[in-house]
């Protein structure tokens, strides 16, 4: 008797863990206490409260909230695999890590939410690094700042800088490459429109680009390993504005329009600058280094310039 | 007045006018007003000599007298006008502007003007004259009608003036002690009525060859003081000068005009050209904006050889207002449109595009780039610059401290916190244009001064060379007039050694090239300072 009574009470909490895990599993968006009770209505609120409290502390269950009240998911059979063999502390550490999400979190943060010592702290992060749970990512915005994210995600374009960083490095070439390419595809979407002697109106007309046209254009070249976004070749764009080779207008554009964003569209022309390089600059003196040192009788003196001579015989 | 301003006005003076102009001017500009007698006691000079510089200066209208601060019965003060003497630079671009206008004749009567200061019409026709018939070939002369006319349509078009009239000395003299003397300095020559009237002169005639031989020169002298003593030509005392004030507005026009044809194409630039001929009369010197036109004069007043069809006009019209640049504006819209050219707005954009051009010149397109984001967005962080200009972090920084170093870039600092904590502080970085565009007219003094003193040096290191080489040539030329053999010819011309006319043809080019640069770089200060003084007269 006592055995069979001894038997039915370790078989029964399992089975009723086996049931809640597969009832999770059949919802995979989580079930609330109502739906366990519905299931299994012979079982008592205590067992079921211990068997709920058991997958809670092995991992294997999620308590969540939401507007209904609690709500009960199966975790993710991995992440539990993996936070496997590991004590509180590391599981905390994940825990906030994970929260951060391709932020990513610096490790004094870590320590604020975790109130742990720093130097756990550390010995923590290295023990996951290791185990290839987490991996550290040094941020664009701070060299020296390390943040940490769960390993399988990709970073966030504020930590990496987006398409034009690789390794914290900012790419200038690649930007002046691209800068001259579009540059390159205005000037010559320009030269078509003024060759073909059409009236001034469609000559204009004909020489603006749209954003999605240069786009699309860089894109066929291939000259980027990455994929660039249609606002990364605006800011692109941009920087030829401020070079002062290029105007843009914005035209309203029917929604759904190639190229458009929120009924907006922007175009783009390459155009001619309106002075050649002013008198001043083609005297040295409009570029002396040390014109400011300069006075006649001293030691830098208007008759004994090198610069000047040079450019005299030049 | 800057100390560049004053050293550029030294140099002027003493190429144009000898040492001690320059000195008796130096001393005016640094004093501000002079009394006579504190001028000699200065300049330690002749009371003769300061008197004759002053007679230069005045002549030149470079300088005005009036009474002084003891009131009309106290010493004459000799006050010097700056801006005068540093038109002497822009002298080669005032006579080419004629001489592309009204072609050679035009270009002497300015050049014959602006040398003497002031002449009257018949002296100046019968100069020209001469001048002119000693370049034709032989057989030939110059109508003094011709010249009369040039010099007409140089009125008619404001480029001449009539010099203000002086109060005469007799009136001073006989009215009582207290009639001030005779006032010049307020007197603007627009004001007169007669400014642009043209006196009757009876005058009639060829221009006169000028013989080579010497007595023949003396000769001819005599004769034409003699003609000019005996035949009144009826326009005695009434002096002609330059209108400058006319000159800069043309220039003015004329940068405009390149500015759309660069940045437009060539027929936008003939309409805007135009347009700025059809208001030339009608708006003021100062004024914002031309006259509004219609679309409807323009296309009548476009030049026939042109062949714009109505619509296209409208077409292009539509394009200059539209465009970026804000060159033209439109005013309204009866008379199929009216328009006007923004002349405030148009030199603002020049000046910024000089500034915009030093900046890429002198320190690189990247830096550049910067400069153009801070006039576009006003104020930005650091952070932001980075981020716009797409530069990486260190050079930005590095291009940033230089601009800023060198005073083309502004940093303003607000504190969120009263102790100024750098933490807690917004860095702001900005372009003024209007003080960067002062700095750098200051520059271009500067500029044109060490170009000045350079072509002194050069010539003073070469002098000895110079007068030999002269002293040849007037050898050459005797020896020629008095039909030497070749043989002879040859030998004088072997004089100069192969080394010798090598270093002359090395120093001609210096010597041009220092002349282009200057020219140059005047361009640079009549754009700088047009736009300084449309925006004081916008305040």
């Amino acid at each position: 008797m006592t055995e069979v009574k001894v038997k039915k009470e370790s078989t029964d909490p399992v089975d009723i863990e086996n049931r809640i895990k597969e009832l999770c599993q059949q919802f995979p968006h989580g079930i609330t206490d109502q739906v366990i009770q519905n299931d299994m209505p012979h079982v008592e609120a205590q067992q079921r409260a211990t068997a709920i409290n058991r997958l809670l502390s092995v991992g294997q269950l999620d308590l969540l909230r939401n507007s209904s009240g609690l709500l009960y998911r199966l975790k993710d059979t991995q992440s539990a695999s993996k936070v496997k063999g590991s004590d509180n502390q590391e599981k905390l550490v994940y825990q906030i890590i994970e929260d951060a999400g391709n932020k990513g979190i610096w490790s004094r943060d870590i320590r604020y939410k975790s109130n742990l010592p720093l130097t756990e702290i550390n010995k923590i992060l290295k023990n996951l690094e290791s185990k290839k749970l987490i991996k550290a990512v040094k941020s664009v915005a701070a060299s020296k700042k390390k943040v940490y994210m769960l390993y399988n995600l990709q970073p966030d374009r504020s930590v990496t800088g987006g398409a034009w960083y690789s390794d914290q490095d900012f790419e200038s070439e690649f930007v002046e490459a691209l800068n001259q390419q579009c540059f390159k595809f205005l000037q010559s979407k320009a030269e078509t429109a003024r060759d073909s002697k059409q009236s001034p109106m469609v000559q204009r007309n004909s020489s603006f680009a749209t954003s999605h046209e240069v786009w699309k254009y860089i894109c066929e070249l291939g000259i980027s390993k990455v994929d660039l976004s249609m606002e990364d070749i605006e800011t692109i764009l941009n920087t030829l504005i401020f070079d002062g080779k290029v105007e843009m207008t914005i035209i309203a554009a029917k929604e759904g329009t190639v190229g458009s964003v929120d009924g907006q569209m922007k175009l783009y022309r390459g155009v001619n600058p309106i002075i050649q390089p002013t008198g001043l600059v083609k005297t040295p003196c409009g570029l002396c280094p040390v014109f400011d040192d300069c006075h006649e009788g001293g030691e830098i003196s208007p008759s004994n310039c090198v610069y000047m001579a040079e450019w005299l015989d030049f | 007045m800057t100390a560049q301003e004053v050293r550029l006005c030294g140099l002027l003076l003493q190429e144009h006018f000898g040492d001690v102009v320059e000195n008796v001017g130096t001393h005016l500009i640094r004093n501000g007003v002079l009394t006579l007698r504190a001028l000699a006691h200065e300049t330690k000079l002749a009371l003769d000599l300061v008197k004759k510089s002053l007679c230069v200066l005045v002549q030149h209208g470079m300088c005005t007298f009036g009474p002084g601060r003891r009131g009309p019965a106290g010493p004459v003060e000799y006050h010097i006008n700056c801006e005068h003497i540093l038109h002497m630079l822009r002298y080669p671009r005032y006579i080419y502007t004629a001489k592309s206008l009204y072609g050679d004749t035009g270009e002497l009567i300015v050049e014959e003007i602006l040398q003497r200061g002031q002449m009257t019409m018949s002296s100046t026709v019968k100069t020209v004259a001469d001048r002119l018939t000693h370049n034709m070939p032989e057989g030939q002369s110059m109508d003094y009608n011709e010249v009369v006319s040039a010099f007409s349509r140089l009125v008619e078009t404001h480029f001449l003036q009539r010099c203000p009239p002086m109060a005469s000395a007799e009136s001073s003299g006989t009215g009582s002690a207290e009639t001030p003397p005779a006032v010049t300095q307020p007197s603007n020559p627009e004001s007169h009525p007669d400014c642009y009237k043209l006196p009757y002169i009876s005058l009639s005639g060829h221009g006169k060859r000028r013989r080579s031989s010497e007595d023949g020169e003396a000769d001819q002298r005599a004769a034409k003081k003699a003609k000019t003593d005996s035949s009144e030509c009826g326009d005695e005392g009434i002096h002609w000068q330059v209108n400058f004030e006319r000159f800069h507005l043309h220039f003015r026009d004329q940068a405009i005009i390149s500015a759309v044809s660069c940045k437009l194409d060539q027929t936008s630039g003939e309409i805007v050209r135009t347009m700025l001929r059809m208001s030339e009369v009608t708006t003021s010197a100062n004024a914002a904006f031309t006259q509004a036109l219609s679309a409807n004069e323009i296309f009548r007043a476009l030049p026939s050889n042109y062949n714009i069809a109505r619509p296209i006009l409208d077409q292009y019209l539509t394009l200059l207002v539209d465009d970026p640049m804000e060159f033209v504006g439109k005013a309204g819209d009866s008379g199929g449109g009216m328009f006007v050219v923004n002349l405030h707005r148009a030199l603002a954009n020049l000046a910024r595009a000089t500034l915009e051009s030093v900046v890429q010149e002198r320190f690189g397109s990247r830096s550049a780039r910067i400069f153009r984001l801070l006039l576009r967005k006003r104020h930005l962080e650091q952070k932001q610059v980075e981020d716009f200009a797409m530069i990486p972090a260190k050079e930005a920084k590095e291009m940033l401290y230089t601009l800023l170093s060198e005073n083309l870039v502004q940093l303003q600092e607000i504190p969120k916190t009263p102790d100024h904590a750098p933490s807690r502080t917004f860095y702001l970085y900005a372009v003024n244009q209007l003080p960067t565009a002062r700095l750098l007219l200051q520059h271009c003094y500067k500029t044109v001064g060490n170009l000045i003193e350079r072509r002194l040096y050069e010539t003073k290191e070469n002098k000895r060379l110079l007068e030999k080489s002269q002293r040849i040539e007037a050898i050459l030329a005797s020896l020629q007039a008095t039909g030497a053999e070749a043989t002879q010819l040859t030998e004088v011309e072997e004089m100069i050694t192969a080394p010798e006319r090598q270093q002359l043809e090395s120093l001609r080019h210096h010597i041009n090239k220092l002349d282009s640069g200057e020219n140059q770089v005047d361009e640079t200060i009549f754009l700088l300072e047009s736009y300084i003084n449309s925006t004081q007269a916008s305040r």
